[in-house]
């Protein structure tokens, strides 16, 4: 019996359930965004594959008016020479994949072998720009739903309450640096504890020296007061 | 319960063959089941969301998953019904490849045909009215062939697949998503109790027709098992054929290549 007929007998198809949120995920934030589409059209016809060592399975992402997300079944996952059956075949780990977001960075994790990319690079880039631009005015998606003054008055009041929440944060973080800093004086350090004993002594000598005077001059005024008697 | 097939009994189903539990003539199955997915059609994607509770759209994944379709391949997706599967087949082979949905009831075509227009799903997909025993191709035609819950409607099934392999180029592969036998005695007789007093209801409630649906449940007893299915394959000529349970057996997927 191959092994394609023991894996999982009872299971559900766990990879293609994932593969389906990812590809709802990406079509549907795609769709949010109109200008996505023209981004889209330059993908068009091509494939990209992502193993990710991480992962059991690897992801194909196949490019039309939609985003494509699939697996390769099991029984293909040795056989199929899945560098000729895509655009571009990208292996990497789950560390290396926010290295990505810096382009020149690509020929030095290559040279680490932190990654290994096979075909077409522009295929990979596209696809990374795609996502990265994705701009979405979630303001005029609401109003779909609710009409324009509710949505204006809900992002006004959550504008509000993120321009408040952030300045009280901010604020926030002013008094403790300042508490901070104060709780720092606290310690005395050396040299304040020797200017603090150096004024000690001058108050005591200057102590010593008027209790000295007062002492001279109550002894004058007895010497004065005597002969007067 | 009548017993499901097997290819000595198969074999000798000359003259007359099953619909669901009965017996009939060979010749009236045709039309027999035409009535049933011509009464479906219309209400063929809610019912079979309702039925799985949306599963029968990872199984269908999972055969595309298991096609090894790529840009460029001509993919010929039999008894494909409301195109499911030719939607994302026609996405995978691009501008360059082609795919060719048929279905022997041309109701279930129309629902099809409409459903992908309306999702922009034109240009390379082809409808043709065909009957999975004479398929009206040249050999060696398709890269890929799949057959998702069709086959077992088909009245000959040995002179299907025998046509299937005719027109699959050598390298292509065939995919057989149909109804099986649960691999668990428990989780069949909770099958059983579904498919026999639920189904109907729901048919009933839903598409007006309990009939309909209790056929779909006879059919799917009636229909070979897995390793049965397996022999018939082989015996049509593919090779390397091998299959996969899904969700308990409840589905199988087998898979041949044509060498």
């Amino acid at each position: 019996m191959s092994p394609y007929i023991e894996a999982s007998n009872f299971s559900m198809p766990f990879a293609q359930l994932m593969t389906a949120g990812i590809e709802l995920a990406i079509n549907r934030l795609l769709k949010l965004d109109e200008d996505s589409q023209q981004r889209l059209k330059k993908l068009s016809g091509k494939s990209l594959q992502v193993t990710i060592a991480e992962l059991p399975w690897p992801l194909v992402f196949n490019f039309s008016e939609q985003v494509i997300v699939r697996t390769v079944s099991n029984a293909d996952k040795d056989s199929a020479p899945a560098a000729d059956s895509v655009d571009c075949l990208i292996e990497l780990n789950l560390e290396t994949l926010p290295k990505l977001k810096d382009s020149s960075q690509l020929t030095q994790l290559i040279q680490q072998k932190q990654l290994n990319l096979i075909g077409d690079v522009y295929v990979a880039q596209t696809f990374s720009n795609l996502l990265k631009e994705i701009d979405i005015d979630w303001e005029e998606q609401l109003s779909g739903y609710t009409g324009d003054v509710v949505a204006h008055q809900t992002f006004t009041s959550m504008r509000a309450l993120f321009d408040t929440a952030k300045s009280q944060i901010e604020k926030g973080a002013i008094d403790l640096s300042e508490r901070l800093t104060q709780s720092d004086s606290i310690a005395v350090k050396p040299n304040e504890v020797h200017e603090f004993s150096k004024g000690v002594n001058e108050i005591r000598s200057a102590t010593e020296r008027l209790f000295a005077r007062v002492a001279q001059l109550e002894q004058r005024q007895k010497t004065a007061t005597g002969s007067d008697n | 319960m009548s017993a499901p097939e097997t290819p000595e009994t198969h074999s000798q189903q000359q003259q007359t063959t099953h619909f669901g539990f009965k017996q009939v003539d060979t010749s009236q199955k045709v039309n027999m089941v035409k009535d049933v997915f011509q009464s479906v059609a219309a209400k063929y994607d809610v019912m079979n969301d309702l039925m799985s509770f949306g599963v029968h759209r990872l199984w269908k994944r999972y055969t595309i998953d298991c096609s090894g379709a790529r840009t460029g391949h001509k993919v010929l997706d039999l008894a494909g019904g409301t195109g499911d599967l030719t939607a994302k087949f026609s996405r995978i082979v691009g501008e360059t490849g082609q795919v060719i949905l048929a279905d022997i009831n041309d109701a279930m075509l129309k629902v099809g045909r409409d459903k992908l227009r309306d999702r922009g799903i034109v240009g390379n997909v082809e409808y043709v009215q065909a009957n999975a025993e004479t398929l009206p191709f040249p050999d060696n035609s398709f890269d890929i062939i799949t057959i998702a819950f069709g086959l077992r409607n088909v009245t000959d099934k040995d002179k299907a697949l025998a046509s299937m392999y005719r027109v699959l180029k050598p390298g292509g592969r065939l995919l057989v998503l149909e109804f099986s036998k649960p691999s668990n005695e428990m989780l069949n007789k909770a099958y059983d109790m579904y498919s026999f007093h639920l189904l109907p209801k729901i048919g009933q409630l839903v598409a007006n027709d309990a009939d309909s649906y209790q056929y779909l449940a006879e059919s799917i007893r009636m229909h070979p098992e897995q390793e049965v299915l397996k022999t018939m394959m082989d015996e049509a000529g593919f090779e390397q054929t091998t299959y996969h349970n899904l969700t308990g057996g409840i589905v199988a997927l087998h898979r041949g290549f044509k060498f």
